[in-house]
């Protein structure tokens, strides 16, 4: 495959200058999106964006970006790291755009997490947002009747999320399609009822949320760097930030191992792998248990950052949001997913009149991707058995 | 408790019990034909008893007064356009991903549930507010001790069982429900017996749905009130309902919508718990039953999938 | 299609009027300043919101009209949908846009109760105009949480003495499990037991609730003279529906909450008919500035009621642009005026804020569901003796 592929790619420039140029554009581009205010501007930047993802594709800029990716990984992941740091320090005195920025960092994690039990394992989670509400409850809790570290009670939320998710491991790794959805279906609904009735945890009125914590440090008090204040989220976009990127390595190591190719041959067909040894439930019970924890720990970060949950956060259709995140990026393609999440959670909250539509715009947008281009939008490349593979399209 | 609350209560539960069976019957038909699970069958019948409500307004409009024929006209209007709905929906939507994954299917319709009610809620003169369902049927009660039987829910309850019976009646009695089966047992042998495989999907679509906008009017009359967010809930009871009753049986959808409207009221009444815990209670107890009996009480054979 | 033209419309007559009363004054270059509003404007108590938002606006309006006036006002309506989690985010995105210098926010006493944090987080001034639970102004000690209207322990005290005076014994007790349904029932249980009524049975139902079978087959067989609903129009209208489905004979009680005209569009028949609530200050008409409110709300042509609390929403609008005008378009500066307010003139009476932020509104008036209409009690037949109340 590797001589196939131009060791020099678009404009005859080398993969990596693409791919660090790429980076920069993406950094200037998410700086000027997130502090867009007037509508014109927002829709010129998405048209720009849709542009250039099309015109990039025609003219083997993907390939190209795909080089550098797989070429120099190491230095391309940092580039996206820097470039991030980049962006919260660009807006360090914005309340809102960093409010936005970390809400779609936390719906990237949550994203990754689903990816693993329906894109990898097959299994789709309809209680996403029940998970993640877990996470938030567990936040709740914890912040303002213990003396726990807010560091560890993020963890305690992921663990919580996981341990919840035991209870219906049993339903969900026995019954198969159809059943398996109805089961987390009805845990969705289930949980958003429990917390409207039950009074302990504050009932349909909803939870404070106390701050983050760090070492003594409270993250509801902007840091001050040589003079100026900077806004408080800025602390939740870094941890968020942190979270995301630990949330992709962790995500895409496992893709690649063998477990990893467990998982995938029990998507493709339960029997066979059983027949070549593929423990079938542990496979299940292992990808499900990941996914959990992972959007646990978002809702509970999500949860400091909002400082107040309810149940209404929490409903059946915010989970049809989370799925139609990684529908919409593709099954099992985590950079997807990554785009996905900024489609899903930033386009409506800067288009003001998407606002209010969102739901149905998501909605109608899944069914024709589902009948049109049912792989999504950057679709996973065909996974190839070899211990040292990279995704490649 | 003496007898009359208990009849009260009883009264109370057989009246969701039909509703659900209604709803519950359509997810069992569609999976029957089609090996597939059509999500937005609870928004569709929010949608039928919105033009229920519509065809209502319209009525008065042209100042006809009479109940009777009001409800005539809202039945027809709604059942008719709902179950049209419902072969679009089948043609469109379900069938050409027919050779898909079967968690497409589902996601698509989970989908259009949504869209549905959000059009609704967006788009419906004033979509947002509850709307009030009028009330058309006769409002005397019988006081049986205690237990105060209006004449409205007895008629209601009746209409809801009769409708169940012709539906069951229809799939085991009549030609169109022979073709059915036929297409449920077996779709490569059912088109070369000649059957019109494609109609006959079409037409179980438009009676599942229009099954659905019975008990969406039946809903309106009961509650006087209908609202864009009814179908979720109840659509999502059917759905549970037609599983644990086990998919693809008629009768495993009645006996689900009993059991599920028994287990809200015994969950209300009985146990030690605050009664708004009853949806609760019943949810728990599917997903515990679906952990004991993966394919629902009354197992799928292949040979009797409707 | 309908509704949303509908609403253009009406959106766009509001904007006409605003615009047409701004051309009217002279055209100086003033600067502009933005305000807040947040109410429910979709959702079951929508009604109330839009109310409260179209005399928000008016005041607005009515300022820019004003060539005295020293900045041109610019209002940022917001929808909380009644929610809790949906407050939160719009409160927070009114906090923390700089442009925005203080807010007129929340109908619901328990988006209330979530919101307060962020106000005082962002130092965003703002001034309650309809929630009733107490702990919104005195559960905390924030310097930025007002409010022009009273709380519910006023009205739940008359509400007690009121019904205990027409000579009913007991009562079974239904209300949300917001904090506002809490709170309700803790202050009426609290006042009637004083007063001597009996409570035989208390229920919390959820604030989406459709079947009150359940409950209600309980209360039928505890057979109380009076069934008390401490929550919002929606649920009342479907609990009223459904007492008559179980034949229960009961005088039916609400609070503050369900006087709106939708509890009459809900009900069918006239189901409505002889339920009593309560409601802090005097009908609009009657207020000191009432002639004035009414004229220029009549005048602007909106297309909703200004519904229960618009006075209020107007006051506190008016109160917040006056200081504004006092000391400036700043947050902080805006916060210190707002804490020594004291018999400060307004439509509803002179406002006075206590240590809490609490204006203190001492009246409480008594309506009854007369023909499709809520009417002072005073004024209705039932007071007369022409018509009578449930088991009287």
């Amino acid at each position: 495959m590797k001589d196939n592929t131009t060791k020099t790619g678009w404009l005859g420039l080398p993969p990596l200058v693409v791919g660090l140029g790429a980076v920069v554009a993406v950094v200037i581009f998410g700086w000027q999106f997130l502090l867009a205010e007037s509508e014109l501007e927002v829709l010129g930047l998405v048209a720009l964006a849709a542009v250039a993802g099309w015109a990039g594709g025609k003219t083997g800029l993907t390939g190209s970006l795909n080089e550098a990716m797989r070429g120099h990984g190491r230095t391309m992941n940092g580039a996206i790291m820097i470039g991030l740091l980049a962006v919260i320090g660009l807006l360090s005195e914005e309340h809102f755009p960093l409010l936005m920025l970390t809400t779609m960092l936390l719906y990237l994690t949550v994203g990754l997490g689903l990816n693993v039990q329906f894109g990898l394992t097959g299994m789709v989670n309809f209680a996403g947002a029940a998970f993640f509400g877990i996470g938030a409850y567990t936040s709740a809790v914890l912040t303002t009747h213990s003396a726990v570290p807010p560091l560890l009670i993020l963890i305690g939320g992921g663990l919580m999320a996981a341990a919840i998710g035991f209870l219906l491991i049993v339903p969900v790794v026995r019954t198969a399609g159809h059943y398996s959805a109805v089961v987390t279906i009805a845990f969705g609904v289930l949980f958003k009822t429990f917390l409207e009735v039950n009074d302990v945890l504050g009932g349909p009125q909803g939870l404070m949320v106390d701050s983050m914590k760090l070492f003594g440090w409270d993250f509801n008090d902007g840091p001050q760097l040589f003079g100026i204040e900077m806004s408080f989220y800025v602390n939740y976009a870094l941890l968020g930030g942190g979270l995301a990127v630990l949330a992709f390595m962790l995500t895409q190591r496992l893709e690649r191992s063998w477990l990893g190719l467990a998982l995938d041959s029990v998507r493709l067909d339960e029997t066979a792998s059983a027949c070549f040894g593929v423990n079938v439930v542990r496979a299940k019970v292992l990808a499900f248990t990941f996914g959990n924890i992972l959007v646990g720990v978002a809702g509970s970060l999500y949860g400091m950052m909002i400082s107040f949950i309810a149940p209404n956060s929490f409903t059946f259709a915010d989970s049809l949001l989370m799925v139609s995140i990684v529908l919409l990026g593709g099954l099992g393609s985590l950079w997807g997913t990554a785009v996905a999440a900024v489609i899903v959670v930033l386009l409506p909250e800067k288009l003001q009149i998407l606002q209010e539509y969102r739901f149905l715009l998501f909605s109608g947008l899944v069914i024709v991707m589902l009948l049109y281009r049912p792989q999504g939008l950057l679709p996973r490349g065909v996974r190839q058995f070899f211990p040292s593979w990279r995704p490649q399209r | 408790m003496d007898i009359g609350l208990l009849g009260q209560y009883l009264a109370n539960g057989m009246m969701l019990g039909t509703m659900y069976a209604l709803v519950a019957v359509g997810f069992t038909l569609f999976f029957g034909v089609l090996d597939v699970i059509k999500f937005s069958h609870g928004d569709v019948l929010m949608l039928g008893s919105f033009t229920g409500f519509t065809a209502y307004l319209g009525v008065l409009a042209v100042g006809i007064v009479n109940p009777w024929l009001t409800l005539v006209a809202i039945l027809v209007v709604s059942i008719t356009t709902t179950a049209a709905l419902g072969a679009v929906i089948a043609r469109y939507l379900v069938l050409p991903l027919k050779s898909a994954p079967p968690l497409n299917i589902l996601l698509i319709t989970l989908m259009l549930g949504t869209a549905l009610r959000e059009a609704v809620r967006l788009f419906y003169p004033d979509g947002s507010n509850p709307k009030a369902f009028p009330a058309l049927l006769p409002t005397a009660s019988v006081d049986l001790g205690g237990f105060a039987l209006r004449a409205d829910s007895a008629i209601l309850m009746a209409a809801g069982i009769a409708v169940i019976i012709g539906l069951n009646l229809l799939i085991n009695r009549t030609r169109l429900g022979l073709a059915i089966r036929a297409v449920a047992q077996d779709e490569e042998t059912a088109k070369i017996m000649g059957i019109n495989y494609t109609m006959i999907v079409l037409l179980t679509f438009g009676i599942g749905s229009g099954a659905a906008a019975f008990a969406g009017i039946m809903n309106g009359l009961y509650y006087n009130e209908i609202n864009f967010g009814m179908g979720l809930l109840l659509g999502l009871i059917g759905f549970s309902a037609a599983i644990i009753g086990g998919l693809g049986n008629i009768y495993g959808a009645i006996l689900g919508g009993f059991l599920f409207a028994g287990l809200q009221t015994v969950g209300a009444v009985a146990l030690p718990f605050a009664s708004a815990y009853k949806d609760v209670f019943a949810f728990g107890v599917v997903i515990a039953l679906m952990a004991w009996k993966p394919t629902g009480l009354i197992a799928e054979r292949s040979s009797d999938r409707v | 299609m309908t509704f949303s033209t509908h609403r253009r419309k009406l959106f766009s007559a509001a904007l006409a009027a605003t615009l047409s009363l701004s051309l009217a004054a002279p055209a100086l270059a003033k600067d502009t300043v933005k305000v807040g509003f947040i109410g429910p404007l979709s959702g079951g108590v929508s009604n109330m919101g839009l109310g409260g938002r179209n005399s928000a606006a008016l005041a607005v309006a009515l300022r820019n009209q004003d060539p005295n006036a020293k900045y041109e006002y610019e209002l940022e309506a917001l929808d909380d949908e009644c929610k809790p989690n949906v407050g939160v985010q719009v409160a927070t995105k009114l906090a923390t846009n700089r442009k925005v210098v203080g807010a007129v926010t929340h109908y619901c006493s328990a988006v209330a109760m979530g919101t307060v944090d962020i106000y005082h987080k962002f130092n965003l001034p703002m001034i309650v105009w309809a929630a009733v639970l107490p702990d919104i102004t005195y559960g905390n000690d924030y310097t930025e949480i007002h409010r022009v209207n009273g709380t519910m322990i006023n009205q739940n005290e008359t509400a007690a003495d009121f019904m205990t005076g027409q000579g009913y014994k007991t009562w079974a007790i239904i209300h949300d499990t917001t904090d506002y349904g809490k709170g309700h029932n803790k202050y009426f249980s609290q006042f009637l037991t004083e007063k001597g009524g009996e409570i035989l049975g208390t229920f919390g139902v959820t604030s989406d609730q459709q079947d009150f079978t359940a409950e209600l087959t309980k209360i039928k067989e505890l057979n109380p003279d009076v069934v008390y609903f401490g929550g919002l129009t929606p649920i009342a209208v479907r609990i009223r529906q459904q007492m008559d489905k179980l034949g229960i004979e009961a005088q039916f009680q609400g609070v503050s909450g369900i006087k709106s005209d939708a509890y009459f569009a809900g009900l069918s028949g006239d189901l409505a008919e002889g339920t009593v609530t309560f409601l802090e200050g005097a009908p609009a008409a009657k207020l000191p500035g009432g002639e004035f409110f009414l004229a220029e709300y009549e005048k602007a042509n909106f297309g909703e009621d200004y519904e229960a609390y618009g006075p209020f929403s107007f006051a506190a609008m008016s109160l917040l642009l006056d200081a504004i005008e006092e000391v400036g378009p700043d947050r902080k500066a805006v916060n210190a005026y707002l804490a020594d307010v004291k018999e400060h003139d307004s439509i509803t009476g002179p406002i006075t804020f206590d240590e809490h932020g609490q204006n203190t509104v001492a009246l409480i008036t008594k309506y009854v569901a007369q023909d499709g209409k809520w009417v002072v009690w005073e004024d209705s037949e039932y007071a007369d003796g022409t018509r009578k109340l449930t088991g009287k």
